[in-house]
């Protein structure tokens, strides 16, 4: 490349390319638009040795810390409430099996104790949006077992990322800060956003989301002082914010808009450029095993409990298949190793591959063999629905 | 004759030809119904926020809201009786589907819709509900 070209808009410019590109796949074939960068990233890595720098890191970091924002915003409160035990096992149970599985298995695989612990979280999580894509096909996501699983889900989420932000940070004064300004930060910020959203909603100047990002990076830079991860805050924040979110959908808007039209490209391409197609062959045996590590101990862990709560049969599996998925928060745990130097760019590869394959083989199987047939509304309901003035 | 018809329906131009077909055979048999069906297919799997998944669903409704109403408009016009609905899935799988649990004696659907260069390669909805629908159907050119 001409070195004229070596200035930020030329780069920027490449990765917007990228990016744009991942939009118009992702939307004539259906697939997740994060996926398609993820696959171009690692394209462009391989092929082009497309390159980072700092203010791309930053702009990738601040993508994951949005995301994981609106991740921890799509909880229901109020179904969390009202199923508590359900969710809380299965949520809980659907992380710990996972997380102690990779673990052990990636120290088998001759890992390092911090290595195996990154492939550990990497390989606990779960997937909310894509269980709830799912579900939307069978209309699931509409009844109470729906609800409960999606809850679940929110809890195994919770999970990996409050252990992510404890297990690497540092014991010192630094996390006592870290803890004294953000639990009441958390407690407080609803009621700052109310008043902003009921005194200056809509103006051009967008102090609402001002307002918003400060706490995030706030937040999220106390945490990495503490030598935690800024997903931590920023997940906690979504939650407390849900109940303003779900009233002030035009902020949501504008907020989406920016995280996925400049924001989480940057962070998925970053993600794909990292992986070595090198790696991804001569470790396919062990993306492999990682893969089936995941699916087992989610199988093992996760069904009996759908038996001892009573779910049928293809519901217990469909449930376990959907909570075996995962994407985000399994790239963010190892991009975290990999940033850190916990892992090397061989594992990180590994585990994002292993990662990657983990949104996509549960949920085909569970598509294909397991969908919970009586989901599926009525006919005339459907009809009642959709045309009630016929 | 036909009593109950279900309609593949998305808005191409097959798709109208179709609708106009069961027009015309319901024309001919007294107390005949026609389910306009319309399949919501590329909502975007293994999305990263629920909103993602959810908003093009939005979309999907409105626009199909929006065909419904054209195809409700000709059915008055043509003085015929149609219903319309909307639902998630693969498009031949819910077709057939429908077929199946609403007891339909008919499915009338356009020789090709939107699935286009896809379905040179995949075979089109079309080639599919003929193969799995559980009654008559009529591939409409």
């Amino acid at each position: 490349m001409p070195s004229e070209l070596n200035n930020p808009q030329a780069l920027a410019a490449a990765w917007m390319a990228l990016a744009l590109l991942a939009s118009l796949i992702s939307i004539r074939l259906g697939i997740s638009v994060a996926l398609t960068e993820i696959l171009l990233g690692v394209f462009a890595g391989n092929a082009f040795h497309l390159q980072t720098n700092e203010w791309i890191n930053f702009l990738a970091g601040f993508g994951s810390i949005v995301l994981t924002f609106l991740a921890g915003a799509e909880i229901e409160p109020g179904v969390l409430r009202r199923n508590l035990s359900r969710t809380m096992a299965i949520g809980m149970v659907a992380f710990v099996a996972p997380f102690l599985g990779a673990m052990t298995f990636a120290l088998l695989a001759g890992w390092d104790a911090k290595a195996a612990q990154i492939a550990g979280l990497a390989l606990s999580t779960t997937s909310v949006a894509v269980v709830y894509a799912v579900m939307v096909e069978t209309g699931l996501n509409e009844t109470e077992l729906g609800k409960v699983i999606l809850a679940a889900c929110f809890v195994n989420d919770l999970g990996t990322v409050v252990l992510l932000g404890i297990l690497f940070a540092n014991y010192d004064l630094w996390l006592v800060l870290f803890l004294a300004v953000t639990i009441p930060a958390l407690a407080l910020y609803p009621k700052v956003a109310r008043w902003f959203s009921d005194n200056m909603r809509g103006r051009v100047s967008e102090p609402e989301i001002k307002l918003l990002f400060l706490a995030l990076l706030f937040l999220g830079g106390l945490a990495v002082a503490a030598g935690s991860e800024a997903v931590l805050p920023a997940y906690l924040l979504g939650m407390v914010a849900a109940g303003l979110l779900v009233r002030d959908r035009v902020m949501v808007q504008r907020l989406r808009a920016m995280a996925f039209g400049l924001l989480t490209p940057f962070f998925f391409i970053r993600a794909g450029t990292l992986i070595l197609l090198s790696a991804v062959a001569s470790s396919a045996g062990l993306i492999v095993l990682f893969l089936g590590v995941k699916l087992a101990t989610k199988f093992i862990s996760v069904h009996p409990l759908t038996q001892v709560f009573a779910f049928g049969r293809r519901e217990g599996m469909y449930t376990t298949l959907l909570m075996s998925t995962g994407l985000t928060f399994g790239t963010i745990s190892a991009l975290f190793g990999l940033n850190h130097g916990i892992i090397d760019r061989e594992q990180y590869t590994v585990l994002v591959t292993a990662v990657v394959l983990s949104a996509v083989v549960p949920t085909l199987i569970a598509q294909a063999f397991f969908q919970p047939q009586p989901a599926v509304a009525p006919l005339e309901t459907l009809l009642e629905e959709v045309s009630p003035d016929v | 004759m036909f009593r109950k018809l279900l309609v593949g329906f998305d808005g191409s131009e097959g798709s109208w030809s179709a609708l106009r077909a069961a027009f015309a055979l319901s024309q001919g048999a007294s107390g005949a119904e026609i389910l306009a069906v319309s399949v919501e297919e590329r909502l975007p799997r293994l999305p990263e926020v629920i909103d993602e998944l959810s908003e093009e669903k939005d979309r999907q409704n409105a626009l199909f809201e929006g065909l419904h109403k054209e195809a409700r408009d000709a059915a008055s016009a043509a003085g015929v009786n149609l219903k319309c609905t909307t639902v998630v899935g693969h498009a031949a799988q819910a077709i057939a589907r429908l077929a199946k649990e609403g007891g339909f004696d008919l499915v009338v659907i356009g020789h090709s819709g939107h699935s286009g260069v896809w379905g040179m390669f995949l075979g089109s909805t079309a080639d599919k509900v003929v193969r799995h629908a559980p009654c008559s159907v009529l591939v409409v050119r």
